[in-house]
């Protein structure tokens, strides 16, 4: 070992156990270093600073360091204490100084604070475990190891238009007992899933999040269903830099880092790479009424949005707001946020209420964010996928509008909605159809933005499943417990003709027909198609669309329902498959919408009955188009012609089928018309259909072929 | 912790019996760190009478076998119960070790090359 003058401790702590001297002021947090653990934390309104030491699990403290003096630099407190066992430690700190809330200020020195910069978190170590609500430190910040061992691996950066994400949430995925996994409802769990998700073929998983949270915050009996109600989904951070020790199947030994990183790197060998939902815009801590966990006892002015009384803005709906847009905040996310692409490996981020990231400090919509322009020049995240939701529950709705330097993209709730009223045959829905088929050249061609700047999807966690989206018409969350006025009211979901589960084969067989159009549509689309977990099994949630509150069937994913619904998970793997396959599928820029490469044919072409004639009248249900194979990839690379049609009418109709060049011949992929074998194929084994003229495509139905040479 | 040094056919064996955490951890190392001078070309770790390894624990053995590998050598586990198996193959550790039933076999073994 390198000798250092700093291994020697300078002072001894007053009850002369402890040997210390002045730490680091960065990195912040608990950091292990020769000899000790230097401890180091920042507070502008602070007037002193104590360390507070426990043993794993224990109550009561065994030692209380005071900051001395000597040991502040500017507003940091920091200092090493040595001959720690670190791996049996939990420590807080107490902090001291005004409380003074109309100022903003909310010191309280009887409260242990949770290190805002803690990489491991205990208290909730097994999921769904009562806590003892007597332990007066109730998320316990714990020390990490950080040399987890990745051998070569590294971040995959697939461009974006080439990811097919599957968004998850980690305990849901495997926790059903159908799952037939050993480690129901955690990392591990998704881990023994990974030949499963190479079979569907999806290449990015999207974790909802998993920063350390509470289940228990909120926590409550549903008076529908006596179940327990939790805070599942976790959408409301306790800590920004730790893993959920719940989703852990090690959380209970402390080793739920190695556990998250060694899923990270399996699937990266599997080829898929992971996106975390990140929550920056509130935390756990709530409004005045709510607990001190970290932040409010540590410097409530910095980190919390206040109105002029020093009440706390509520643009998340869930209390409080997390002031994004304060140097010192701005900070701490992008340590975090480069915390978890170096430390994790971590390939993206979507950031939940990504618009309140874009507010000043006084809550107003900034024109040009700093900590959204910092986050996308930062060369840590230079290859990192930043994706938004663009919008707040404060009423910023900023679909196409999102401050993005050419670099974020965003959930593209405008898809979602017009694919959905295309789908159950909505008038006037044609047009809106037409530019999202296309990567929403209406919203994301400027800027230096184009098609990859639209993530495309039908459901995700927040509404309907694919299933429920074809079984019900309004919203069920009476389970929920509140009457059933949480949860969105624009599903623009249609039931196939009767509300809920049914047996009448004739509505089953049109749900079955109405999920595979949409997978369909979303996999023909240009851009970047996200897909809900479970639905390719149509999971149902028994029309409940905001099932944040439900740890239990409701929300997880049935895995027996698989065996059931085998034929719409091979064409949900086959539409993958088709996707991987075709690259005119994925432009990363919009269409020029001619012909550049003297094809023939413009790069994409509408259709309808007749060929090269659409009916963009308010009642016409029919959309089809054509992209040219030879212009894939803005002419880059070679492709088959793909040609689709839409019929969302209720009635059969024929397609006249645009002639295509010599030799080249008409086959088709798909056909959601068609019974299984007969409705979709193998990439690549497509059959050749007889009338080259027309085709007659059934009632709400979608028809997929492809222009290639005939043998 | 209890922790036995022997021989078998050429072979450094050293037997763990209890706990190996944060507590005991420091005495392993300074008890296995030594055996693993230029010249060892292989080491038999059981574990048959370990009832835990910690983090701290799992992270030691790490090091011996990277120590072992840089000098050309291999260090081989034995013995280990199924608790800590799982939880060495979720904690992603289990991928750098080769793993016996028992002690004989583990020797045999790396008298053949390491398996």
């Amino acid at each position: 070992m390198m000798l250092r003058v700093d291994l020697h401790p300078t002072h001894v702590s007053e009850d002369g156990k402890y040997h210390l001297r002045v730490g680091k002021p960065l990195p912040f947090g608990a950091s292990i270093v020769p000899g000790g653990v230097n401890f180091s934390i920042y507070s502008r309104y602070a007037t002193s600073c104590k360390l507070v030491l426990f043993n794993k699990h224990e109550q009561k403290p065994f030692c209380v360091i005071p900051f001395k003096d000597e040991f502040r630099i500017g507003n940091v407190f920091t200092m090493v204490v040595f001959d720690l066992d670190y791996e049996n430690l939990e420590y807080g700190f107490y902090m001291d100084g005004p409380f003074d809330p109309r100022q903003g200020h909310r010191f309280d020195k009887t409260k242990v604070l949770m290190d805002p910069y803690a990489k491991a978190i205990g208290g909730r170590d097994v999921w769904g475990k009562t806590p003892d609500w007597n332990d007066i430190y109730q998320h316990r910040a714990r020390i990490c190891f950080d040399d987890f061992d990745w051998e070569s691996d590294h971040p995959l950066e697939t461009p974006i238009e080439d990811l097919v994400i599957y968004e998850m949430h980690v305990r849901g995925f495997t926790r059903h007992p159908s799952s037939g996994v050993k480690h129901p409802g955690t990392f591990a769990g998704i881990k023994e899933k990974i030949p499963y998700l190479k079979e569907l073929g999806v290449s990015c998983v999207e974790l909802m999040p998993i920063h350390e949270f509470d289940e228990f915050e909120n926590s409550r009996v549903s008076p529908t269903t006596g179940k327990m109600l939790m805070n599942y989904w976790g959408y409301s951070n306790v800590g920004f830099f730790a893993p959920k020790a719940g989703f852990a199947a090690t959380g209970k030994f402390g080793m739920q880092v190695d556990e998250c990183k060694t899923l990270i790197k399996e699937l990266h060998k599997n080829g898929i790479e992971v996106i975390l939902d990140v929550v920056f815009n509130h935390t756990a801590e709530g409004n005045e009424k709510g607990p001190y966990i970290s932040y409010r006892g540590i410097d409530n002015k910095t980190y919390y949005l206040l109105t002029p009384d020093g009440y706390y803005f509520n643009f998340s709906g869930c209390g409080n707001t997390l002031n994004c847009n304060n140097p010192l905040v701005r900070n701490m996310i992008l340590d975090c946020l480069r915390y978890w692409a170096a430390d994790y490996h971590v390939d993206g981020f979507r950031f939940d209420l990504a618009s309140i990231l874009g507010r000043d400090q006084n809550g107003a919509p900034m024109h040009s964010p700093p900590l959204l322009e910092t986050l996308a020049f930062d060369p840590i995240l230079g290859k990192c996928k930043l994706i938004a939701e663009a919008w707040d529950a404060g009423g910023l709705y900023q679909v196409g509008s999102f401050p993005a330097w050419g670099r974020w993209a965003e959930w593209n709730g405008k898809y979602r909605d017009d694919l959905r009223k295309f789908l159950k045959g909505e008038p006037g829905s044609l047009g809106g159809m037409a530019q999202r088929l296309q990567g929403s050249p209406d919203l994301y061609s400027w800027e230096g933005r184009g098609a990859t700047a639209s993530i495309n999807f039908i459901t995700a966690h927040d509404g309907f499943t694919l299933y429920d989206m074809v079984s019900y018409n309004g919203k069920h969350n009476e389970a929920n417990g509140e009457n059933n006025s949480d949860g969105s009211n624009d599903n623009y979901s249609w039931n196939c003709g009767w509300e809920g589960e049914s047996t009448d084969p004739a509505v089953n067989k049109l749900r079955m027909k109405q999920m595979k159009n949409a997978v369909a549509m979303l996999l023909v689309s240009q851009g970047t198609p996200m897909i809900l977990a479970g639905d390719e099994m149509a999971n149902t949630q028994w029309g409940n669309n905001n099932a944040y509150c439900q740890d239990n069937e409701i929300s997880w994913i049935d895995w027996s329902q698989l065996d059931k619904n085998r034929e719409l998970f091979n064409f949900f793997k086959k539409m993958i498959a088709f996707r991987k396959a075709h690259p005119v599928l994925r432009s990363s820029g919009h269409f020029k919408n001619r012909d550049y490469m003297g094809s023939g044919f413009a790069d994409i072409t509408w259709h309808g009955q007749k060929a090269w004639n659409v009916d963009w009248s308010a009642e016409s249900r029919m959309l089809a188009f054509l992209l040219c194979g030879m212009h894939a990839k803005g002419g880059t690379v070679d492709d088959n012609s793909i040609y689709v049609a839409m019929n969302m009418h209720w009635e059969m109709h024929g397609f006249e089928l645009p002639k295509l060049n010599h030799h080249m011949q008409w086959y088709v992929f798909a056909n959601t018309d068609a019974q299984p074998p007969f409705d979709i194929w193998e990439p690549g084994k497509e059959v050749r259909i007889e009338n080259q003229n027309e085709f007659l495509v059934g009632p709400r139905s979608v028809v997929i072929l492809v222009g290639k040479e005939s043998k | 912790m209890d922790i036995q040094t022997s021989k078998q056919d050429g072979v450094t064996v050293v037997a763990l019996s209890g706990n190996l955490d944060g507590n005991t951890v420091n005495e392993a190392q300074e008890k296995i760190m030594p055996l693993l001078s230029a010249d060892t070309k292989s080491l038999v770790l059981d574990l048959k009478g370990c009832g835990y390894v910690s983090s701290a624990g799992l992270r030691l053995l790490l090091m011996a076998a990277k120590q072992l590998n840089s000098q050309g050598g291999i260090l081989v586990l034995s013995g280990v119960c199924d608790e800590i198996k799982d939880v060495m193959e979720m904690t992603g550790f289990s991928n750098f070790f080769k793993s016996f039933p028992d002690i004989s076999a583990a020797v045999a073994a790396v008298r053949k090359g390491g398996a």
